[in-house]
């Protein structure tokens, strides 16, 4: 029993990551209707910068949040020169999975040639050391990213549901036409959608990088896992993936501990049963809007 | 942002023409039937002539050219010509791999293995293939790049068959006594009948009737079957027939390698088989030895500058085809001959389609509302 807490526990605190990570695939999906395969080589990218600055001497939590700002920069960018001349028509798709591949092929080459391939030590954010929690521990760390998890989507809920800003965000995303019909400068709201996701993902590659050691294909696996959870929350829901991450983060961690064949190094496994099993039965998810195709 | 159709602009503007003519679409080449077969037979012979001079490292590397053109025109026929998108051929080309590999060990013939590699390959793409028909294009990008990313752990999570992280070492491949070739030059032969043979299938399906009802089911699933293609039937099909191939080029880079190991068949090779049909030419045949070229010398040629190099020039090769030259080297390759070879007389073969490859839309000019209303 304590050792089945012990596994929820943790399994909680990767799985706020893991829902971090798929919110910010999320947001891109609903802003430009694709899925960015570059958002965790970006948040590692992110996580590279606030280990440098650290490392320059500016104090941690100044360090993620300048990190924080550059990814907004850059995911903005990334959108408005990379993605917007596509288009957003069913036949870019493929295009744009491409250049999105192709964006996280080169974020991953500049970090090893910038920062080379050894693993960087990150000091934890919230510290070391562990609390207890009941029968079981919880390192200061799990609990301060179950914390910062919780602080950052009470701040989304309320920049998307109490904000003129985030009702025309909301507006763009799901209906580009309209919006701009009624004023609202749809480009820069998607731009905006792009950059929030960037910087959620720089607190995800900040917060993760203590445990996964930062080099630059840390986050592949983790984008694996984000994918999964945005998969069972469904695509286009903010809340689904936040959900799905933790239920991911806790059967990952389950799976290893209890399923023999899984074990503890074979754990992506249950990431790929996830989506497909996912995709096959429920394809849109548990939260996530049923799409009908009309011809 | 709207182009001038006038002809005395500046070097910018016929640059800029010249542009978007690399962004257009092209026809493949009608050239006469006794042109395809003496251009066949030349760079057959040429090829095949080659090992008996070159150095065996100018061999070996030619030899993977040729493994990559295999899976680049297995994964052409699926992503160019039926529009399913696979970023996780790396597990197929592993399979393949590891099916020699093992039973190599066990003590197989080495030629023996590749039927059973084919037959694996197909079968594991015919089941990873049904799924397929459920899904989109996005959602079988990430299955399948969930696969990519899974697929080197699995092999460590076999370690009875494939010795986990240590990997098989082989000694295979000799050429037979008769022959009086090097390894290197036998090993190359091999290669080359591999890749002429899967050439003459690819053009004889591309070509045909299920090479039309490929490309239906790619730019319109509903008209293609109203017209009696069988779309669900043709998607499982041509999936399980690129992994196939991918299968057997998996087979041949045993012999060139003679290793295979778990990290070799990462994310990084599965990207790399994009970038090969990217650079070289969606939807098209000699796209892929084009594009087989480019992704067996790029690491080469970077080697020396930086160990990240070659994913960065990979990388930015995506991006940048994609919005320069969505067609490929392919595509440029048909522009410049065109104008040559509709001249050559000859008879026409029946089979030949004038249909052009259209894939995704491609970059064009952005031309928001905002625009219309300033104008």
């Amino acid at each position: 029993m304590e050792l089945f807490l012990q596994q929820l526990l943790d399994g909680i605190a990767t799985g706020a990551l893991y829902g971090s990570l798929a919110l910010s695939v999320v947001l891109v999906y609903r802003a430009s209707g694709i899925v960015n395969f570059a958002q965790g080589e970006m948040a590692m990218f992110a996580a590279f910068l606030t280990w440098q600055a650290h490392t320059w001497g500016v104090p941690l939590v100044l360090a993620i949040g300048l990190s924080m700002l550059v990814a907004v920069v850059f995911g903005a960018g990334v959108e408005r020169v990379l993605i917007r001349p596509f288009g957003t028509t069913a036949a870019a798709h493929l295009s744009l999975i491409i250049v999105t591949l192709g964006l996280m092929l080169v974020l991953t080459s500049a970090a090893g040639w910038t920062w080379g391939y050894l693993t960087k030590q990150v000091p934890p954010v919230f510290g070391e050391g562990v609390v207890d929690v009941g029968a079981s521990a919880m390192s200061r760390q799990a609990l301060g990213i179950i914390a910062a998890v919780a602080v950052m989507s009470v701040i989304l809920y309320w920049l998307f549901q109490k904000t003129r800003l985030g009702l025309d965000m909301r507006a763009a995303a799901s209906n580009p036409e309209s919006a701009r019909l009624s004023g609202i400068p749809v480009g820069r709201m998607l731009m905006l959608g792009w950059g929030l996701a960037g910087a959620i993902g720089a607190l995800v590659g900040a917060l993760a990088a203590p445990q996964l050691f930062l080099q630059p294909n840390m986050m592949a696996s983790m984008l694996l896992y984000a994918f999964a959870a945005a998969t069972l929350g469904g695509f286009d829901s903010p809340v689904g993936a936040l959900i799905g991450g933790l239920l991911v983060g806790v059967l990952e961690n389950m799976a290893g501990t209890y399923i023999d064949i899984i074990g503890n190094d074979f754990k992506q496994a249950v990431a790929l049963i996830i989506i497909m099993a996912v995709l096959l039965f429920k394809p849109e998810g548990l939260f996530g809007s049923r799409t009908v195709a009309r011809v | 942002m709207r182009e001038h159709r006038t002809n005395h602009g500046g070097g910018l503007a016929a640059a800029r023409r010249q542009l978007t003519r690399l962004r257009e679409p092209h026809a493949p080449l009608d050239a006469p039937v006794w042109l395809r077969a003496a251009t066949f037979c030349l760079v057959a012979g040429v090829a095949a002539l080659v090992p008996l001079y070159a150095q065996p490292y100018v061999n070996f590397d030619l030899s993977m050219v040729m493994i990559y053109a295999i899976v680049g025109m297995g994964l052409n026929l699926l992503t160019g010509f039926n529009g399913q998108i696979s970023l996780g051929h790396s597990a197929f080309f592993a399979t393949g791999a590891y099916v020699a590999a093992v039973m190599i060990q066990d003590g197989w013939h080495y030629l023996a293995v590749l039927p059973v590699a084919v037959v694996v390959t197909f079968v594991l793409g015919y089941l990873f293939g049904l799924p397929a028909l459920r899904l989109q294009g996005l959602q079988l990008a990430l299955v399948t790049l969930a696969l990519a990313i899974v697929t080197p752990a699995a092999i460590k999570r076999l370690d009875d068959f494939t010795k986990g992280q240590e990997g098989i070492n082989l000694y295979t491949a000799q050429p037979p006594e008769w022959t009086g070739l090097e390894r290197d030059q036998w090993v190359y032969l091999l290669c080359l009948v591999g890749v002429l043979v899967a050439w003459l299938l690819t053009t004889r399906i591309a070509s045909g009737r299920v090479g039309r009802s490929l490309v239906a089911v790619r730019d319109n699933e509903t008209v293609a079957r109203t017209l009696g293609v069988r779309s669900s039937r043709t998607k499982t099909t041509v999936f399980a027939l690129s992994a196939a191939y991918t299968g057997v080029g998996g087979v041949l880079y045993v012999y060139v390698v003679q290793f295979v190991g778990p990290d070799s068949f990462g994310l990084v090779m599965a990207i790399a088989f994009i970038s090969l049909i990217v650079v070289g030419g969606l939807g098209t045949i000699s796209g892929a030895v084009f594009g087989a070229f480019f992704i067996t010398y790029v690491p080469e040629w970077t080697a020396d500058v930086n160990q990240a190099a070659a994913g960065m020039v990979y990388g930015l090769s995506l991006i940048v085809f994609m919005f320069v030259m969505p067609f490929g080297i392919a595509g440029l390759a048909r522009a410049a001959l065109r104008p040559v070879v509709d001249r050559v007389p000859g008879r026409r073969s029946l089979l030949s389609d004038r249909s052009a490859p259209t894939v995704g839309g491609a970059a064009a000019p952005v031309e928001g509302p905002e625009e219309l209303v300033r104008s």
